[in-house]
């Protein structure tokens, strides 16, 4: 349903992404993983046309573009189809939680105030914040905020929604909550995108897992596949690092 | 001479009368300046062609000479320009029918938009980029993210230095007596002049100011205070 086909990126000299072709079918889980610079989140970004590709097409179900000769329009969009949750939650610091996940069912979508207050309230309580649809940003924790997030991104019903590390700002405490709700709206067979170096949550919930470095897919699969049996010596590397064996003493 | 107490409220109650001029100057030149400096602000946030480099020399021009000397360009300046343009264009009218405030307010709102360009580009520059990829990302456009999330934030970073600049203007504003507006300087003037007990006048004045500029305080603290309920505040 989506397709990337020959995204590059370069900043300047810098070439970040370098002819990268994707494929994600509807419903499916695709967890990117790879070392910080591998440029993950910059393809990504790229999807949301946060970052402008320097090449590429992208296509989700009938709507095609190309990122050489992208008009506002057709960026707009794209937007539209698409829905980001960040790192630093970049939750509207001056509206409530409630009215964060409204904003963008009034302004974008233009449905009257009663029916959006209607389904934010309901997402709210799905994400399990309820009770905190006042607060403001900077009276939640972490953890809430992501969730508030996320309720923002679901507001929207995009055909995917993109997750770039969406728990590396988190208190380790508060990953598990963050981790639980995107477990629960993955089961509901939405199509999603995630960046993240929680492993175990890969395992567990990805569909279809994509390893990068350099700026170039080195390496996909199925989690079993890519975890268990990775084939380039690059993915073996990284797959060691990142989860050393308990080898030594104390 | 012998301080007289009785002749400062007289000239306390007559100098009253000038406050609405004086108020006109202040708020013409804030709200215009405010107009003209976030357009400028905005021109050379996002560099626009053309109209960046004047914005650029708008600003160092402004900044760099007095408030006296833009009205004093103004007052003298642009008659000639509105004359030779209606001359040329057959019009009827001269520059004798401008009212001499309005020659206040053009200046005055010149000086203003370039110092509050500067409070405003400060205030952008307060919202982290994160809010406007936010806003891009749920689908606005950028006119409605500017409009809906960044402008509010920034107005609310910037109040205290609104509120430094609308304590400016008002006080700047004495200079228009120079162009013979009344405001509450001249007023007090014109007042001592009847019995040269200018001490007592200006004194006067002077507590009027002092009043006014209390008032403009404690309106911006109101107002930080609603704008602000986001805020868990800095450091502060």
């Amino acid at each position: 349903m989506i397709q990337l086909t020959h995204i590059s990126k370069a900043f300047g000299r810098n070439q970040v992404l370098n002819d990268i072709n994707l494929n994600v079918t509807k419903g499916e889980v695709v967890v990117i993983l790879g070392p910080s610079g591998s440029g993950k989140t910059t393809l990504l970004r790229c999807v949301n046309y946060l970052e402008k590709p320097s090449d590429g097409e992208i296509t989700i179900g009938d709507f095609s573009m190309n990122c050489r000769q992208a008009r506002k329009k057709e960026i707009h969009q794209l937007r539209q189809k698409t829905a980001m949750v960040f790192q630093q939650y970049n939750l509207f610091r001056h509206k409530t939680a409630l009215e964060n996940v409204m904003e963008g069912l009034l302004i974008v979508k233009k449905l009257p105030k009663e029916e959006a207050k209607k389904r934010s309230i309901a997402l709210l309580e799905k994400v399990g914040l309820g009770t905190k649809l006042d607060s403001y940003p900077s009276q939640l924790s972490g953890g809430q905020q992501q969730r508030v997030g996320i309720a923002r991104a679901l507001a929207l019903e995009p055909e995917v929604i993109l997750f770039d590390e969406p728990t590396s700002a988190l208190d380790p405490e508060l990953v598990g909550e963050v981790l639980a709700v995107i477990r629960k709206i993955a089961k509901e067979g939405i199509t999603m995108i995630v960046v993240t170096h929680e492993m175990g949550f890969a395992r567990d919930v990805a569909n279809h897992v994509v390893f990068m470095d350099g700026g170039v897919i080195v390496e996909e699969g199925t989690p079993t596949e890519l975890f268990n049996h990775p084939k380039e010596e690059r993915t073996k590397q990284f797959l060691k690092r990142i989860t050393p064996e308990l080898n030594y003493s104390i | 001479m012998k301080l007289d107490p009785s002749f400062i409220w007289t000239a306390f109650v007559q100098i009253l009368g000038a406050i609405p001029t004086t108020l006109y100057i202040t708020i013409v030149s804030v709200l215009v300046g405010f107009v003209i400096g976030t357009c400028v602000a905005l021109i050379r946030m996002y560099k626009v062609p053309l109209l960046y480099p004047l914005a650029v020399g708008y600003v160092t021009f402004i900044r760099g000479t007095p408030m006296l000397t833009h009205l004093l360009l103004i007052y003298f300046g642009l008659p000639v320009l509105v004359d030779g343009v209606s001359s040329t264009l057959g019009w009827s009218f001269s520059s004798a029918s401008i009212p001499m405030i309005g020659f206040a307010y053009i200046s005055f709102s010149i000086t203003a938009g370039a110092y509050m360009s500067e409070v405003v580009r400060a205030g952008l520059l307060a919202v982290d980029r994160g809010q406007l990829e936010a806003a891009h990302s749920v689908g606005m456009t950028t006119p409605q993210a500017l409009r809906r999330i960044v402008f509010p934030q920034a107005l609310a970073a910037s109040l205290p230095n609104l509120s430094n600049s609308v304590i400016g203007m008002l006080h700047g504003s004495t200079l228009a007596f120079t162009v013979s507006v009344v405001d509450i300087n001249a007023k007090a003037q014109i007042v001592a002049s009847t019995n040269w007990k200018f001490f007592e006048a200006y004194l006067a004045a002077a507590f009027i100011f002092w009043g006014l500029t209390l008032l403009i305080e404690r309106m911006t603290s109101l107002i930080e205070k609603r704008m602000n309920l986001y805020n868990r505040g800095g450091v502060a």
